[in-house]
């Protein structure tokens, strides 16, 4: 077997096979520690604060939102860029990584999947009840109606968006179901309990690991990894349709596509860092996910930090040299104007705090990583909040020039966001296998 | 061709086990080429070339996959063609609806491509490989998904080398354990349900036996 002496070994501590089943299964098969019971905790009261501001919301209507003339896109539409945005790093890593047969992604597909789809879960709450009417929420659906054969517009890139995220959710789903299959299959064999026996088996399908199935199984998961990767770049590039197609100034660029997909690969592996962090130290993985895992995705988060931060400027440059006022307004207002602070945080975050990745010893740093990732995910939130409100708070006309703050109730939703977010993922931590065994048991052996 | 159930046959296996892919690699390797014919291996992980090795050709899940991703693309297309242009145009500004808004529908046929592959080819291999929510599982070794793999040669199929050759031709290749008529079971059963199906199956085995 080829091995290149300049890698090291992808599992460290010499793990043997049943090693990996033992270590991963640990959590499922033991009652959850203390520390697990504490994050659950802060999760679930944060999906409360979701469940009574979304409530809230239907109860008194869209107006205990901020977001009026003209500024009809607040904090939700960022929420919304923001959570599908991270949502792309999972289907990055286990579809594209895939094809560029990248064997570290093995370890960190499974949660990096997890997430990408509760992500998802988390984006599709905020167009949902931006509607105002919730009830409704099945309109932007082709249907037949009672309106006489009024359809919805095929030349909108909101629709686009519609059939964008809804096939990227099930298609992710499908993928995640597919990779989980025999690792459900070794959780149902190690069984004890009538109860976990069941579901498990239910869950398995019967998998037992023929090498007629695993041919089969190795050449869906490419196709899919194939399929998948075209999808991935069509969502976000469908999402940053829904600004560039118009004609406000600050949105009306073609740079939108690429730097949007630059900018969500980022913001993903940003908040993947952030989990596998946590979960490596929590959950004892140090020997699966190693400081070259950590090396990888930092050099990633590096790289499209890098394109995002060129993007802005480019953007900015494109703006000067337009000789279009009112784009070259938008852009001066972004960075002086009333909001310039904003700019200035994404700036920082985004272009200037992943430099410190050209260094190793901020590559392989685990805490150092921590804080950055942290400051990832708060920069790119904050590009869309500029994006977004800049944007749209000074109009054509001055008269209708206003500032745009959250109220309570839209901070509310936002945090109760994390919540369910969290609360799904200390779930998939409690009762699936974060690693994926099988894959793993492949690269126990080799350095490639 | 969709797999059959080793569990509805009641089939008897000589099994070989092996704790090493590359033993059980090259175990595959030297029964095909002493003429073995070999049932099935079953492995935690896929094992590679161990599909080459065993003489199955590549599936044709390929095909069905292009196949549904083209009535995905159709059906994208018809959709919006007959919702926009057929039945009821939404003329905005004046501008044309027809054919040469084409390039609008684009993305809708696209994600319906994608859409329509992935599940058309997963549902698919799931019918082939015999997998539904449900379905009992037929293992031969209870670490098959663990850390064992299995080398499942079937009783009833005629041998040109003798059944005791077979056994010592696994153990020269390093299994470490071989089974000259091991029956599949599911995890299902308890383990001490398991126990009592053990027992009783090879009390009827020693019967047939006696009788003969």
């Amino acid at each position: 077997m080829y091995t290149a002496d300049i890698r090291q070994p992808l599992v460290t501590g010499g793990k043997t096979y049943s090693d990996v089943t033992k270590d991963v299964c640990r959590p499922i098969e033991n009652k959850p520690s203390p520390s697990w019971w504490l994050g659950f905790s802060i999760a679930v009261v944060l999906l409360l604060i979701l469940a009574g501001t979304l409530a809230w919301t239907v109860w008194e209507g869209i107006g205990t939102w901020n977001v009026n003339k003209s500024v009809m896109w607040g904090w939700d539409i960022t929420n919304f860029v923001f959570w599908v945005g991270i949502g792309h790093a999972g289907t990055l890593i286990s579809a594209i990584l895939l094809l560029f047969r990248q064997k570290w992604r093995m370890a960190i597909n499974r949660s990096a999947e997890a997430m990408t789809i509760f992500a998802v879960f988390c984006a599709a709450i905020f167009p949902l009840f931006h509607m105002g009417r919730v009830w409704l929420g099945y309109w932007p659906l082709p249907l037949p109606n009672a309106f006489g054969s009024l359809w919805v517009n095929f030349n909108s890139p909101l629709l686009w968006d519609v059939f964008a995220i809804s096939t990227y959710l099930s298609v992710s789903l499908v993928f995640w179901y597919l990779g989980l299959i025999p690792d459900i299959a070794t959780v149902r064999d190690r069984a004890t309990s009538k109860a976990r026996k069941f579901w498990y088996g239910f869950f398995a399908m019967g998998w037992n690991g023929s090498a007629k199935s695993w041919g089969r199984y190795e050449v869906v998961a490419l196709i899919l990894a194939g399929i998948s990767t075209p999808l991935v770049l069509s969502v976000h590039t469908i999402v940053s349709m829904d600004f560039a197609t118009s004609v406000i100034p600050g949105w009306h660029t073609t740079i939108f596509p690429p730097y949007f997909v630059a900018g969500a690969i980022f913001s993903g592996f940003g908040m993947v860092l952030t989990l596998l962090l946590i979960a490596r130290y929590v959950m004892n993985y140090q020997d699966y996910i190693t400081s070259e895992h950590l090396e990888a995705m930092t050099k990633v988060i590096l790289l499209t930090g890098s394109i995002v931060g060129l993007a802005y400027i480019t953007e900015f440059v494109i703006a000067a040299y337009s000789g279009y006022e009112y784009e070259q307004y938008a852009f001066a207002n972004r960075m002086f104007g009333p909001y310039a602070w904003a700019y200035w945080t994404m700036m920082f975050c985004n272009l200037m705090a992943p430099q410190v990745f050209w260094s190793k010893w901020a590559r392989t740093t685990p805490w150092f990583i921590f804080i950055i990732s942290i400051i990832v995910n708060i920069g790119m939130w904050f590009e869309r909040f500029v994006i977004i409100v800049t944007s749209l708070h000074r109009d054509f006309l001055p008269s209708s020039w206003v500032m745009y703050h959250a109220t309570w109730v839209e901070v509310g939703i936002f945090l109760g966001t994390f919540g369910l977010f969290f609360t799904c993922f200390f779930m998939f931590a409690k009762f699936l296998p974060v690693i994926n065994m099988a894959e793993v048991k492949t690269i126990i052996k080799d350095k490639e | 061709m969709v797999d059959k159930s080793i569990l509805l046959d009641n089939k008897k296996f000589t099994v070989g086990i092996f704790d090493d892919s590359d033993k059980l690699l090259h175990a595959v390797n030297t029964l095909k080429e002493k003429g073995v014919k070999i049932f099935d291996c079953y492995t935690p992980f896929p094992v590679h070339h161990l599909d080459h090795a065993l003489g199955y050709h590549r599936t044709n899940l390929t095909i069905g996959a292009f196949l549904c991703g083209m009535l995905g693309c159709l059906s994208g297309f018809t959709l919006a063609y007959y919702m926009n242009v057929v039945d009821w145009p939404m003329i905005i500004g004046g501008k044309p609806q027809d054919i040469s808004v084409f390039t609008s529908f684009i993305p809708v046929m696209f994600e319906l491509t994608i859409l329509f592959t992935a599940f058309g080819m997963v549902i698919m291999f799931f019918a082939r490989s015999r997998m539904m929510h449900g379905i009992k599982e037929d293992l031969l070794s209870r670490r098959q998904t663990d850390d064992h793999m299995v080398l499942a040669i079937d009783n009833e199929e005629d041998q040109s080398v003798s059944n005791e050759d077979i056994l010592a031709l696994l153990k020269k290749e390093g299994a470490i354990e071989v089974n000259d008529s091991k029956e599949a079971f599911n995890t299902s059963l308890t383990s001490e349900e398991e126990l009592a199906e053990i027992l009783k199956s090879t009390k009827t085995s020693t019967k047939k036996t006696k009788k003969k």
